[in-house]
């Protein structure tokens, strides 16, 4: 009897609390399917952590899940389909090309719309109303490279490469352009500056007029897979990782970098980090609550710092609706665009400036120790502010 | 060819032949007034696939023509659009027939040297020829092509004072476009140019002795499917408001072969339906998210296996193939 | 010089996988007229099994076999499975298909190339996945400042060594004879009694056995795998296919190298980013120049 009348009551509240739909928008499919997989996770994740909390002012979160396939078409397509399923709050989504036209779109139709993986600077300088994102841009990371790596090693001869994706490239001309002060008053100099072919798989050649080059310090600015066959190779060329520091850019998790070059070949390399779950569950709450929860359902939590802003771009909507009460984006919105601190999340704490940018993402070294784990490179600069 | 038999002879008789054509176009019209945006979009793109399928079908279709590089000319049309509107600011709309100019005229140059090769060494020419247009776009040459970044900022076209930006707006813009690309081929087809294209593809050397100008004709035929190229690509501009690389890989190309196959190869109609299929079968999956790929691959070949001659092949088409399959 | 001793190894090494791949589209076009290009999509195929024979049997086998036995299980498996795919592939898609005709079977090809690599992303998952080093030969020789891996010459040798055996069959046995006989005209043929399917089976067992054989090494050499490497390898095979005259086996295998070569020697000596327009630009201009490729038959198409 207490049985039934407890499943009516449970009955009678979820026909009352009707869920709230969030989309999401990632690359389920296409070439960028790892990191659309992992943002998933995560995101469904999230989601079960804030509905076993009581949901959002007492209502569920439902996710409606949309492939964008990677492509900037597919993600026109994905935003008219959560348009259409009436979703006013959109979790999206990885590649800044495939970003640009689809929040056009959440724009026109007042969608509220968080980017995880976009980091290309003019994304947020389109003077839209409801477009912000978790993540850090392009420029806060050769920032943080230019005026805290550069000095921590003191070096004084630069090499940047990059493998010509609109990202790499991105992040390269803006290690330039931080450093041309420096540059040209002498005090470093640019000693190999050049691209490689991403999905190509023999990079000696490159290698080679690294070495020739001689430099200090070796930022690449890519994507793992090529990084990690550089560091191979590169190894197999005899370079040496302690005399040439060799750094690669936060698309390059440490730990996919020794499962296909071995731990000999990235022992020593470091990479530009932002915050990533597993060094930030002593510091924050929900950074362990999210790892834990992840690692009891999908295996070992993931080294992609993307798909931890997709979980935090949950909890900024979470945090930000239960701050304003209210259900309508434009008032979200605008509490959102006050800088205030929307709440602390799995990356710190959550809040934006009046363009959608995240404000103050802390930026970490991270180097790849004996046992071929990633390691702060040093534990008491836990994360350099950047972008504040 | 027992499947091709199956076609019933009833469907060329011409009132019916109307009758179909007054229902597609009232279909078509009264479509995005009770379709959902993201419906509309979808149409949208059927549109963009059917115009880019046109051109290939020119080419591919009625020549025989193997092209699997036909994206090249959609991006050089839709870069076209996006360089000269970010950096001169002429409105995009008035650069359509520049972007077709533009595709066409590099398809002339291009073309002239290799045209005279024959079936599948043409076919790598120009699978070469889509690859190395990518490439040359990604590695931004004297800095205008924005490199991978691509180019952003395209204006929104302007119509009669009136502001193309929503999916409907899109819609009608390029239906109309296919509408008219559709009605002129078709003129075209049953033009001494028709024939004679249809005479090279079934037999090139006899239409050469009947003192047909083969290489002419093949060169126009590329240069005009080029251009219609080129004006899916400033649409596309447009509608996109940017373009990168990324949007025009080898696969875009593999799928504009594919819609004209799947609709029969020298038939307008069956290029629209082609370009239907295409853009609609990843998104019929959709609830399968990441493994919708996977039955888009399956519904390819299961098509094929079923209209081995095509959706909706010419009625000269049918006979050709059926009477080609004994030798092939 | 030691830069152009490095590019030349890597050259050839990339050449052979080229090769390996060339071979099976070589191989299936001579026979059937068919761009297959759900080929390289095989390939990928091959390496992910494998990699799966690898890593179980490594597990439950442990060290028993040693290093060159596992070698041997793993590239039998990814031979036979990949193999077995080509064979049901040929069966399902292209056999009800091209005797319409071969172009509706090139898109059929095309479906089956979106599937397959679909099929791996479901089946292994969208990550990279990494061959380790238990079961990659990873010793090598050092000479002076220069050094030449194991692994690079064992890839060279099998190379040279299948492709031998496979010219050898196809140019100086009775079955081969078939094979060529079938390529050169279908139908004569079968009246003077070639059992064409058995012809065409042959070519769907030993294409794709050759290019998982590529993957694998692919795998051992490169360490990583992912879904989508069957697409590009697809390509630049095709490529180097055309190079060597299409249908042409001796020239898929010199076309394959070239490619290597080429691309080696562009990526070192001018720029690795313009690599691949040099690449294709010189096959556009060999073409235009000697339009039936490298060791192509002199003789003009059939029409």
């Amino acid at each position: 009897m207490r049985a039934l009348i407890l499943g009516l009551v449970f009955l009678a509240v979820s026909v009352w609390a009707q869920p709230i739909l969030i989309g999401f928008q990632g690359p389920l499919t296409g070439s960028w399917a790892v990191e659309g997989d992992w943002a998933l996770k995560s995101v469904q994740i999230a989601v079960e952590i804030v509905n076993a909390r009581g949901g959002i002012l007492g209502r569920p979160i439902q996710l409606v899940v949309e492939d964008d396939g990677g492509t900037p078409k597919g993600g026109t397509l994905a935003a008219q389909k959560l348009i259409a399923a009436g979703v006013k709050f959109v979790v999206g989504t990885y590649g800044s090309m495939v970003c640009m036209p689809s929040s056009e779109l959440y724009e026109e139709e007042g969608v509220l719309h968080i980017n995880y993986g976009c980091t290309r600077v003019d994304l947020s300088a389109r003077g839209f109303k409801y477009y912000f994102r978790t993540s850090g841009r392009d420029d806060s990371q050769a920032r943080f490279f230019v005026e805290y790596v550069i000095p921590l090693f003191g070096a004084k001869r630069i090499a940047v490469m990059h493998d010509n994706t609109a990202y790499a490239l991105g992040v390269a001309e803006d290690v330039l352009r931080f450093m041309k002060p420096l540059l040209d008053a002498g005090k470093l100099q640019l000693v190999y500056y050049d691209a490689i072919m991403p999905g190509e798989r023999d990079y000696t050649p490159a290698l080679t007029a690294l070495r020739d080059a001689n430099p200090d310090i070796w930022y690449y600015t890519g994507y793992y897979p090529e990084w990690a066959l550089l560091l191979r190779q590169g190894k197999d060329l005899g370079l040496d990782w302690k005399k040439i520091k060799a750094v690669g850019s936060n698309a390059c998790p440490i730990s996919e970098a020794v499962k296909i070059a071995g731990i000999d070949a990235v022992m020593g390399a470091m990479i530009t980090q932002e915050p990533l779950p597993a060094f930030l569950v002593e510091k924050y709450t929900l950074a362990k609550e999210f790892v834990t929860s992840y690692e009891a359902k999908y295996g070992p939590i993931h080294d992609s710092p993307w798909a931890t802003y997709a979980a935090d771009a949950i909890f900024t909507l979470a945090f930000a609706i239960e701050a304003t009460k209210s259900l309508d984006p434009v008032v979200v919105a605008r509490y959102l665009r006050s800088g205030a601190v929307v709440g602390e999340g799995i990356t710190g704490p959550l809040s934006f400036s009046p363009e959608g940018d995240r404000l103050g993402v802390p930026y970490m070294l991270l180097i790849c120790n004996e046992k071929g784990e990633s390691a702060l490179f040093d534990p008491a600069v836990h994360g350099h502010l950047v972008g504040m | 060819m027992r499947l091709l038999g199956k076609r019933p002879t009833w469907l060329y008789k011409q009132p019916v032949r109307w009758a179909f054509l007054a229902a597609t176009i009232a279909l078509l019209l009264s479509f995005p007034f009770w379709a959902s945006r993201y419906w509309i979009d979808v149409g949208f793109y059927v549109g963009l696939y059917a115009l880019l399928g046109l051109g290939l079908n020119v080419i591919l279709g009625e020549v025989g023509l193997f092209n699997l590089g036909h994206a090249a000319f959609w991006a050089l049309g839709a870069y076209t659009t996006a360089i000269l509107n970010v950096r001169l600011g002429i409105p995009t709309l008035a650069l359509l027939p520049l972007s077709a100019l533009v595709a066409g005229g590099c398809a002339w140059l291009i073309s002239s040297p290799i045209i005279h090769l024959r079936g599948d060494y043409l076919c790598i020419v120009t699978i070469a020829l889509g690859e190395i247009v990518r490439l040359v776009l990604i590695n931004n040459p004297a800095g205008l092509t924005g490199g991978p970044n691509g180019v952003i900022g395209i204006a929104r076209p302007v119509f009669l004072g009136h502001v193309i930006r929503t999916p409907l707006d899109f819609y009608f813009l390029v239906w109309a476009m296919v509408a008219l690309c559709a009605f002129a081929l078709r003129q075209l087809q049953r033009s001494r140019i028709g024939r004679a294209w249809n005479y090279i593809r079934e037999d090139e050397i006899a239409a050469e002795a009947m003192g047909v100008d083969v290489r002419s004709l093949k060169l126009l035929a590329f240069v005009l499917g080029a251009a219609l190229a080129g004006l899916a690509g400033n649409i596309f501009a447009a509608k996109m408001r940017m373009v990168s690389p990324d949007s025009f890989t080898f696969m875009e190309s593999c799928l504009m072969f594919c819609i004209v196959l799947l609709g029969g190869m020298g038939s307008i109609p069956g290029t629209i339906l082609g370009a239907a299929l295409v853009v609609l079968f990843p998104e019929i999956f959709r609830p399968v998210a990441q493994y919708r790929l996977l039955f888009f691959g399956l519904a390819l070949a299961a098509t094929m296996y079923f209209r081995p001659g095509g959706l909706w092949p010419r009625r000269r088409a049918v006979e050709f193939t059926a009477g080609r399959a004994a030798r092939p | 010089m030691l830069t152009f001793i490095q590019q030349l190894l890597n050259g050839l090494t990339i050449g052979s996988f080229y090769a390996f791949v060339a071979l099976g589209y070589s191989l299936i076009y001579a026979i059937l007229k068919l761009i297959n290009f759900a080929h390289g999509d095989l390939f990928g195929l091959g390496a992910y099994v494998g990699y799966t024979v690898f890593v179980y049997a490594f597990g439950v086998i442990g060290g028993a076999l040693g290093l060159w036995g596992l070698l041997a299980v793993g590239f039998a498996a990814a031979a036979l499975a990949t193999a077995g795919a080509g064979l049901v592939i040929e069966r399902v898609a292209y056999r009800p298909i091209y005797p319409i005709g071969r172009l509706p079977a090139v898109v059929s090809a095309l479906g089956m190339a979106i599937f397959l690599s679909n099929l791996i992303m479901a089946v292994w998952g969208p990550r990279y996945l990494a061959y380790q080093e238990s079961f990659i030969p990873t010793g090598f020789w050092q000479i002076g400042e220069f050094r030449i891996r194991i692994l690079q010459v064992l890839i060279l040798v099998s190379a040279l060594v299948l492709l031998g055996i496979l010219y050898f069959v196809v140019e100086k046995t009775t079955f081969g004879a078939a094979i060529r006989a079938a390529a050169l005209d279908r139908e004569t043929a079968a009246l003077m009694g070639i059992d064409f399917l058995k012809v065409i089976r042959f070519a769907f067992a030993m294409g794709p056995a050759l290019g998982a054989i590529a993957g694998v090494f692919v795998g051992m050499y490169y360490r990583q795998i992912n879904f989508t490497m069957g697409w590009v390898y697809g390509l630049k095979a095709f490529t180097a296919t055309i190079m060597g005259g299409i249908g042409n086996i001796p020239g898929a295998m010199v076309g394959g190298i070239l490619l290597g070569l080429l691309e080696a020697m562009t990526a070192g000596y001018i720029s690795a980013a313009w690599k691949d327009v040099f690449v294709f630009a010189a096959l556009m201009l060999m073409l235009i120049f000697r339009p039936t490729g490298l060791l192509g038959e002199k003789v003009a198409e059939k029409v």
